[in-house]
């Protein structure tokens, strides 16, 4: 920079090294008419006198001018005037908003007093800046915030260059600037605030690999890509080891360590498994020794799908990423194995309709054909017109009839209670029940018996008597 | 002193009206008990409590910490619903106790419990009782890296936006949820044991429980979709229990805030609390899905009595008419799965019954071949719905019929009745 301004005509020995507070330097610019160059600076730009390109000029320009939350010198050769650079540059300047976050975060801290008026001429300090976790200095030494008049807000542009990744605490002092004030206004003690300043973490070096238990030597090795979709397919037995490491840099290049770092294994059966990945420094590891899992595995052989979790309240890409899954050969269960534990039932298959029952009608039995079964009834009651045709025939042996009154009755009777019992056969095949039937049956076998008695007896002793005789 | 019997037969007369409170006619609650940690509770959720009161409840405030609560008097349940917005406390005075609220669920009463971050032992075990196992760290909160909610003040990714919600229209409304839930607190898991609790409102697979300020070195309990939010409890006895873990849920400022969840562009101006609690809400003091079965009637096709046997391949018909509480009436309820069983020891008929649109279901069957005594059964039970169990008994007969069968048998009794009358003749 320098000798590119002696080569456009500076006097060589013109230059001091002044450090001074805004106020002064202010001061010295507007009277001495000299030109400042700032040491810490962000890009620099020196525009020569050759002019291409200027889409892309445009576009840095811009982003580090707000992106990057600070530029600071730049010099242009006259020739860019006639170019369109100064346009697009304020094309794309004008475009630029807080809301998403296409402009550099400006932290403002605006005052008033409780009950909502505004405050007296004060300013605001950042006393202190220190990471919450570590208990060391402050990262940035007392500064005092600028003041915007115009919205009556104090603002810090720019967080100091040093400030990483994570949760930060900023402690803010107000300093009342009228002593006279500190009898009216009360300004409190120091106000903390917790600040999270995210990013995003850049994974390098993401690899998987299988190894050999014993020996340490891989068997299958491959990169991951961690930005994109990648679906693996490994597979291991129980003597070999799982490897997955990778690294983990904030945007400053220091190491990170999110608080979510997990290894999760599934199985095809929803059983899940959980590992937190360690680190040291910057390089994240984990090493499943399948030897040792075994038994936390519920001896489960089969796919296992894995998935990885990186996530953290700073970390603006925090991702869950399929990676693929695993066969695993595992060894058979003994006896006295602890079982998975049950899996929770999906709760809308529990309550469907069931399936539907008809009732299965016993096929009737196999019955012959209807003219088999009358042809049979008529072969059945041949026997009995027989019998009556022939009775008939022969003629009723009436002979021996009783004549004697008291014997006759009794026969007639008897001949009549025969009949009741027939005609209580019908009766029951019609109408009755067994009880009724059987109470009936029992009076008229006790009427039979003794009417029967006395004909038979009678039949007997005249019987008896004509042989005698 | 004549006027003493008097004054004592009015309020007699009076006291049928004072218990118009739940009664199966009316299964809405009417009298609910709010028990607060403090009072500045009832204001930042007053949108909540306003919502319930519009809707007819009548609302009892209380601390929790007052020695003066009691359930019940004299036998006699005081309040038809609990609502305890309590996490904090260590243990209720007065009559109130763990073993009082779980028996107060028992009687078949409504119940909503809030935890919430170091949520005390006894909410815990209220919610343990109910079959929801809050993390076992009290200090955990539910972080989600992935899905958690744009803020403007909060950076630790603990207020969470979900949209994972159950489908079910009669728990969550008919209108869709369109934005998502903000949660801020403990997060639970379900036991898998239990085949009456559901989830309403999950985490999504990137969350995980655990304490936002300090490392992790084992792997946290509550990992991903295991998570619930929000999971209610439907008893046998039809109480219903909602149970959440975080107060913040039903605070006025989240249900006013919009949301927006990371890494998706939709921003809603007005997140989905709202919506979803007042719908939840009713679900939980039975403005819907409380069911009731009446008018069964069987009888034989063609006929309209009920008569007291059937017979072995007769036409049957069944009609039974169901409602549904709609807050203030019972409407028909219409639906295309309810099952009929005809029941003796295991189904031997099970239809699904046609309806008429208007609340009427109705089917016609024959009789199966097996005698015996049989039961017309409805066994009804649907996601966020009461369940429906209904028996009723008959008798079957044991006459056949047929008229080949009546063949045979006329020649069993003739060769009977000729080998009778030739015996007896000789």
């Amino acid at each position: 920079m320098l000798r590119l301004l002696h080569d456009c005509g500076l006097p060589v020995d013109d230059v001091d090294f002044i450090n001074s507070d805004g106020k002064t330097m202010n001061k010295l610019l507007l009277e001495d008419g000299c030109i400042k160059l700032e040491d810490a600076g962000f890009d620099w730009k020196i525009l020569g006198p050759d002019v291409e390109q200027v889409d892309y000029v445009a576009w840095v320009c811009d982003q580090d001018a707000y992106a990057c939350s600070g530029q600071k010198c730049s010099f242009m050769h006259e020739n860019w005037f006639k170019s369109s650079l100064l346009r697009q540059m304020n094309d794309l300047a004008a475009r630029r908003k807080l809301e998403d976050l296409t402009v550099g975060p400006v932290l403002t801290v605006r005052v008033n007093t409780v009950l909502g008026s505004t405050a007296p001429h004060l300013s605001v300090k950042l006393v202190q800046a220190f990471s919450s976790g570590s208990k060391g200095a402050s990262i940035v030494e007392s500064q005092e915030l600028k003041f915007d008049s115009e919205n009556d807000v104090h603002f810090l542009d720019a967080l100091p260059k040093s400030v990483d990744l994570g949760t930060y605490h900023f402690v803010f002092e107000i300093v009342l600037h009228d002593s006279e004030e500190k009898n009216i206004y009360a300004t409190g003690s120091r106000t903390k605030v917790p600040i999270y300043v995210t990013g995003v973490i850049k994974v390098d070096n993401a690899e998987i690999a299988v190894l050999d238990s014993d020996l340490g030597s891989i068997e299958t090795q491959k990169k991951l890509d961690l930005a994109g979709e990648t679906v693996l397919s490994l597979s291991a037995n129980h003597l070999q080891k799982l490897r997955l490491s990778f690294q983990l840099t904030t945007p400053l290049g220091h190491s990170f360590k999110p608080h979510q770092a997990f290894l999760k294994l599934r199985h095809e059966t929803q059983v899940e498994h959980i590992f937190v990945l360690g680190n040291s420094g910057k390089q994240f590891k984990i090493i499943l020794d399948f030897l040792g899992l075994v038994e936390k595995f519920f001896y489960l052989s089969g796919r296992y799908d894995i998935q990885l979790t990186v996530g953290d309240a700073v970390m603006e890409n925090s991702y869950l990423r399929e990676l693929g899954s695993i066969e695993l050969d595992l060894p058979e269960p003994p006896e006295k194995a602890t079982r998975p534990p049950p899996q929770p039932v999906d709760p809308y298959l529990r309550y469907g309709p069931k399936a539907e029952i008809a009732h299965i009608f016993r096929t009737p039995e196999k019955r012959p054909p209807q003219e088999l079964s009358l042809a049979f009834l008529a072969l059945v009651i041949l026997p009995f017109l027989g019998f009556v045709v022939g009775l008939l025939r022969l003629g009723v042996n009436l002979k021996n009839f009783p004549t004697s009154t008291v014997p006759a009755t009794f026969a007639i009777l008897f001949q009549l209670g025969i009949a009741a019992v027939l005609s209580l056969y019908v009766l029951f095949w019609l109408k009755l029940d067994l009880f009724t039937t059987l109470k009936a049956l029992g009076f008229l076998g006790i009427f039979l018996m003794v009417v029967g008695h006395r004909t038979l007896s009678h039949l007997a002793s005249t019987s008896a008597k004509l042989k005698s005789a | 002193m004549a006027n003493r019997p008097l004054t004592f037969l009015t309020f007699l007369s009076l006291l049928p009206l004072i218990c118009f409170s739940f009664s199966p006619e009316n299964p809405t609650d009417r009298r609910i008990l709010v028990l607060l940690d403090d009072l500045a509770i009832k204001s930042s959720h007053s949108i909540f409590f306003k919502s319930l009161q519009t809707r007819g409840f009548e609302l009892d405030f209380k601390l929790a910490d007052d020695p003066q609560i009691t359930l019940q008097r004299y036998g006699q349940y005081l309040y038809d619903g609990l609502v305890l917005f309590s996490p904090t406390i260590e243990r209720f005075e007065g009559s109130l106790n763990l073993a009082a609220v779980l028996e107060f669920v028992d009687s078949g009463r409504d119940l909503i419990l809030s935890a919430d971050v170091n949520s005390s032992d006894l909410i815990r075990n209220i919610a343990a009782e109910c079959g929801v196992d809050f993390d076992e760290d009290p200090s955990a909160m539910v972080i989600d890296h992935i899905g958690y909610a744009l803020s403007d003040i909060e950076g630790d990714h603990t207020l969470v936006a979900s949209d994972s919600f159950i489908q079910s229209d009669v728990i969550l409304g008919t209108s869709k949820i369109e934005a998502p839930v903000l949660f801020k607190g403990i997060g639970h898991s379900l036991n898998p044991a239990n085949s009456l609790v559901m989830k309403v409102l999950g985490a999504s697979p990137s969350a995980y429980s655990a304490n936002p300020n300090s490392k992790l070195s084992n792997p946290p309990t509550l990992i991903g979709s295991a998570i619930s939010l929000v999971s209610v409890v439907q008893a046998r006895n039809n109480a219903r229990i909602m149970i959440a873990g975080s107060l913040d849920m039903f605070s006025n400022r989240l249900l006013k805030s919009g949301v927006q969840k990371a890494g998706s562009s939709n921003k809603y101006g007005k997140s989905g609390n709202e919506q979803f609690v007042t719908e939840l809400s009713k679900w939980v003091f039975h403005e819907r899905g409380h069911l009731k079965a009446v008018t069964v009637k069987h009888h034989k096709a063609g006929e309209t009595n009920e008569p007291a046997m059937y017979r072995i391949n007769d036409d049957l018909e069944y009609s039974v008419e169901v409602y549904e509480w709609v807050g203030k009436s019972w409407e028909p309820y219409v639906a295309n799965d309810v099952q009929v069983q005809f029941y003796m020891m295991s189904p031997y008929v099970l239809k699904t019954l046609s309806t008429n649109q208007k609340g009427l279901y109705y089917t016609s069957f024959k009789v199966p071949d097996v005698y015996g005594v049989f039961q017309f059964k409805i066994e009804y039970q649907r996601l966020g719905y009461t369940s429906l169990s209904l028996a009723k008994q008959l008798l079957k007969n044991v006459y056949t019929s047929g008229v080949a069968l009546m063949v045979t048998e006329y020649q069993f009794y003739i060769e009977l009745l000729s080998a009778n009358l030739q015996t007896e003749e000789t």
